[in-house]
């Protein structure tokens, strides 16, 4: 049973107001170390120069959206096998096929309760303590 | 004039003349964004801030709080074509309406003020507060709003049934 303290997170979403409840959400779950950008650019630069467990991103960015951020990751050699969790503001079901196709580990669904993204993290990681 | 009105847990977004977002507000919060580049606007209508800490929420309450809602409607302007950095807010509700029930409406105001300065966007004009319900239209084409403060308002009229909308594939 992986212990969520041991879990290193990057939340990734250009609202600022939706990384703090992330956050929150992780925390009350026992998640110690939860890192947090507004954008897969800079998401990418940070976790490439110090590696995370699991990346939890928003679809819906400018720029570069959760899509190209995936692709991004998957594709390099060192953070490539990354667990990979989308949010997606709406069960838009392409861009959800378009993300299992690509790699995505799970997906949430905006708006989501903690146990939902409780849920979604055990389906990857097994029951967390 | 063709009205669209807005019920709580809703948002609309519109670019197009002649058309007016409407909704009636206690002590829940609409807020109205508008880019006048692209000239069109959006509204939508929240019953509370965030969950707090603890708060064991159903999964279809969740659309009903502003954290949720905003990003909805943020989400939304911008795939019309707005561009975030010209967003500029209208913020209105957030009344004390029924004794007994708490600040509910004075919790729901200060979301939204500080959900506007967090992100950054601009507010234009802010009506919040105060003991009564208002009625709230809004011409998104143009970024004209107006709050008329009514003692007889209907109640804010909730939805019947919030779809969720889940696909299966994990």
């Amino acid at each position: 049973m992986p212990a969520a303290s041991a879990i290193k997170v990057m939340v990734v979403d250009d609202q600022t107001s939706m990384r703090a409840m992330i956050r929150r959400t992780l925390q009350d779950l026992g998640f110690r170390d939860v890192r947090d950008k507004a954008s897969a650019t800079e998401a990418l630069d940070d976790v490439r120069a110090n590696r995370v467990h699991l990346i939890i991103s928003d679809y819906n960015m400018p720029e570069m959206d959760g899509l190209q951020f995936l692709q991004e990751v998957r594709k390099d050699s060192v953070i490539g096998k990354t667990v990979f969790i989308m949010l997606t503001a709406s069960a838009e079901k392409e861009i959800v096929q378009k993300a299992a196709e690509m790699g995505v580990n799970n997906y949430v669904v905006k708006p989501f309760t903690p146990a939902a993204l409780k849920e979604k993290i055990e389906r990857v990681f097994g029951a967390l303590s | 004039m063709r009205r669209v009105s807005i019920i709580q847990g809703e948002h609309r977004v519109i670019a197009e003349p002649e058309v007016m977002l409407t909704t009636v507000l206690g002590s829940c919060v609409a807020v109205c964004l508008h880019d006048s580049v692209a000239r069109l606007g959006g509204m939508n209508h929240f019953l509370l801030g965030e969950p707090t800490a603890g708060h064991d929420v159903r999964p279809e309450e969740m659309q009903r709080y502003g954290v949720h809602a905003m990003e909805l409607l943020i989400n939304a302007m911008m795939q019309a074509g707005a561009k975030r950095e010209r967003l500029c807010g209208h913020l209105y509700g957030g009344a004390n309406i029924v004794a007994g029930l708490g600040a509910i409406g004075s919790s729901n105001a200060e979301f939204a003020r500080r959900f506007m300065q967090t992100e950054g966007l601009e507010v234009r004009h802010c009506d919040l507060g105060g003991t009564s319900a208002r009625k709230v239209e809004f011409l998104p084409f143009d970024g004209k709003v107006r709050s008329i403060k009514v003692t007889d308002a209907p109640l804010e009229q909730r939805p019947q049934r919030i779809a969720t909308n889940d696909v299966e594939l994990f």
